[in-house]
């Protein structure tokens, strides 16, 4: 696997899906300590809308697919969720536009342009204790990967890994964004929800991608 | 709740519908997005939309025609329109047109997010889009539903004023350049006497005394100023003009165009009573009314209440404004 097929990529769209669903009531736990505790419940309506738009998604291409996937999150999920996962789907449908296998460099370059978008959309910075920084982790991780060579496969695994260890890194920041920062210094020593929900989904990814093999 | 509805859920929609049938020569409708459109969609020069929420008619379902919007796409009620239905006007406007298509968006965060995107998506298209944000409300910095000033009633002069500039063939960058420059001289602040009650909602969406009034509403019902009791109508306008005038600041010898717009539950002879009081203020100031407007332009639904719009007039404005216009509205 050095390229991801548009069928692995209707896999980690459904495995997203799947953990944000199942995880619905603990991310709006999360979301309590700190926030007005809808972010799970928010995520799983948008990803309901996906899961129950699959059908009529354009499936010319990975891009056409994550475009019309980007669109049913933009519109079903609350608050500003919505436009903040709606945008990390539509940078990636644009950059792979008319692709229906991508590269890692390309993967790269479209996270890129990703959290580029997230970052206008919201505001946020890196290191505000957002999705962004764990966005930026995998990153990070993907190039290094890239420039030693290594198959896609471990990078996805080593990525994945320096999501999840974002959850724990950013523990002790201070939010700065979005309802978590209302609290200020008292966010101190949470877990961000949308953070940990990145971490998860690319758990859950690249075990889904090994069980197809 | 007493309101004409059938299914609380299809308001629109068949609000939608009766507009269209009203005018079914003259417009398009596409029911999945809210989208009304001019069936004579001009190809030859820039094209104008605007979405918002629905519940504010006649803005903006209302005024797509000659002279005026070209389409719009707006939401649910007091919902900004999802990013699907602009990424659709937008394209329906730029078939056969490379003049490109312009975005004019009422400042509150779920438009800015949804037309945002909705732009990012054309543009990928190889759509040319120009954006004009409108936020002419002085009644408070920040909002509910705002990072900075709401925009209000003062739209439909920057409607107007750019509509009529791209009926004369202005470059997209001319209309941004003056639907900024009308934003930046328009002011308007409102008052209201009541709530309202979004069908899908069933209830008012917030509580008012019998005797209270609400000092710098905004359309959605969001909180102004403060809280007060009633008062007598001059005694409203003083306020209100002055927080008005006093913003910009409007200055002596200054041409001016001057709205009393209602809220969508105030009958015109209140509307009429509070233009006189306006108009005498105005007068009195050393400002010259050039062009007045009073009526429902920017609504609440059944709201009673009103604002106060001032526009402070340039040649080149006061031209755009005095061009013909035709749409849904009429009286004649």
């Amino acid at each position: 696997m050095d390229k991801l097929s548009q069928k692995q990529a209707e896999l980690i769209v459904r495995t997203m899906a799947d953990t944000a669903i199942r995880n619905e009531a603990y991310f709006s736990d999360l979301d309590a300590v700190m926030g007005d505790a809808d972010f799970g419940v928010s995520l799983a309506g948008g990803f309901n809308a996906v899961l129950g738009q699959w059908e009529k998604f354009d499936m010319s291409s990975i891009g056409s697919f994550l475009l019309g996937v980007s669109t049913a999150i933009t519109g079903n999920t609350g608050g500003c969720s919505g436009p903040v996962w709606g945008t990390l789907f539509m940078r990636c449908g644009m950059a792979f536009r008319g692709k229906n296998e991508v590269g890692l460099d390309e993967i790269i370059a479209a996270l890129k342009s990703a959290i580029e978008g997230i970052m206008k959309r919201g505001g946020a910075q890196l290191g505000d204790k957002t999705l962004v920084d764990a966005l930026d982790a995998i990153v990070k991780s993907l190039e290094k990967s890239l420039e030693s060579g290594e198959p896609m496969m471990d990078a996805f695994k080593k990525a994945s890994d320096a999501a999840v260890e974002m959850r724990e890194t950013t523990k002790d920041w201070v939010a700065k964004r979005g309802r978590q920062s209302f609290t200020g210094d008292r966010s101190i020593g949470t877990y961000d929800p949308g953070i940990v929900a990145v971490g998860d989904m690319t758990k859950a990814i690249t075990v889904a991608l090994s069980q197809e093999g | 709740m007493k309101k004409f509805v059938n299914d609380p859920a299809n308001f629109v929609k068949e609000m939608f519908e009766g507009i269209y049938l009203a005018n079914k020569d003259k417009l398009k409708w596409v029911p999945e997005y809210n989208i009304l459109y001019r069936a004579d969609l001009p190809k030859d020069r820039v094209v104008v939309m605007q979405g918002s929420g629905s519940g504010h008619e006649p803005a903006h379902s209302m005024i797509v025609g000659p002279g005026m919007l070209d389409a719009c796409c707006p939401g649910n009620v007091f919902a900004a329109p999802p990013m699907d239905y602009v990424y659709e006007c937008t394209k329906i406007l730029a078939k056969d047109n490379e003049n490109g298509v312009l975005h004019l968006i009422n400042n509150y965060q779920g438009d800015r997010m949804a037309w945002d995107m909705a732009r990012e998506m054309a543009e990928a298209d190889g759509i040319k889009v120009g954006v004009v944000i409108i936020d002419d409300d002085v009644s408070v910095t920040n909002s509910l539903y705002t990072v900075g000033r709401r925009g209000v009633a003062g739209n439909f002069f920057v409607i107007k004023a750019v509509c009529a500039a791209a009926a004369n063939g202005a470059s997209l960058d001319e209309l941004v350049e003056l639907g900024q420059k009308v934003n930046s001289r328009v002011r308007s602040m409102g008052i209201a006497l009541s709530s309202c009650t979004p069908p899908a909602k069933g209830a008012p969406i917030f509580e008012i005394g019998d005797d209270e009034i609400e000092i710098g509403i905004g359309i959605h019902g969001e909180p102004g100023r403060r809280r007060d009791k009633i008062r007598p109508a001059s005694e409203i306008i003083e306020e209100v003009f002055t927080a008005v005038h006093d913003d910009l600041p409007f200055q002596k010898g200054d041409r001016i165009a001057l709205m009393v717009n209602g809220m969508g539950g105030t009958p015109i002879s209140e509307l009429y009573l509070l233009y006189g009081l306006a108009a005498k203020k105005a007068e009195a100031n050393g400002l010259t009314i050039a062009k007045n407007y009073v009526g429902n332009y920017c609504t609440s639904l059944e709201m009673a209440g009103f604002s106060l719009t001032m526009l402070k007039l340039d040649y080149v404005i006061e031209s755009l404004l005095n061009e013909p216009a035709e749409i849904p509205i009429r009286v004649f």
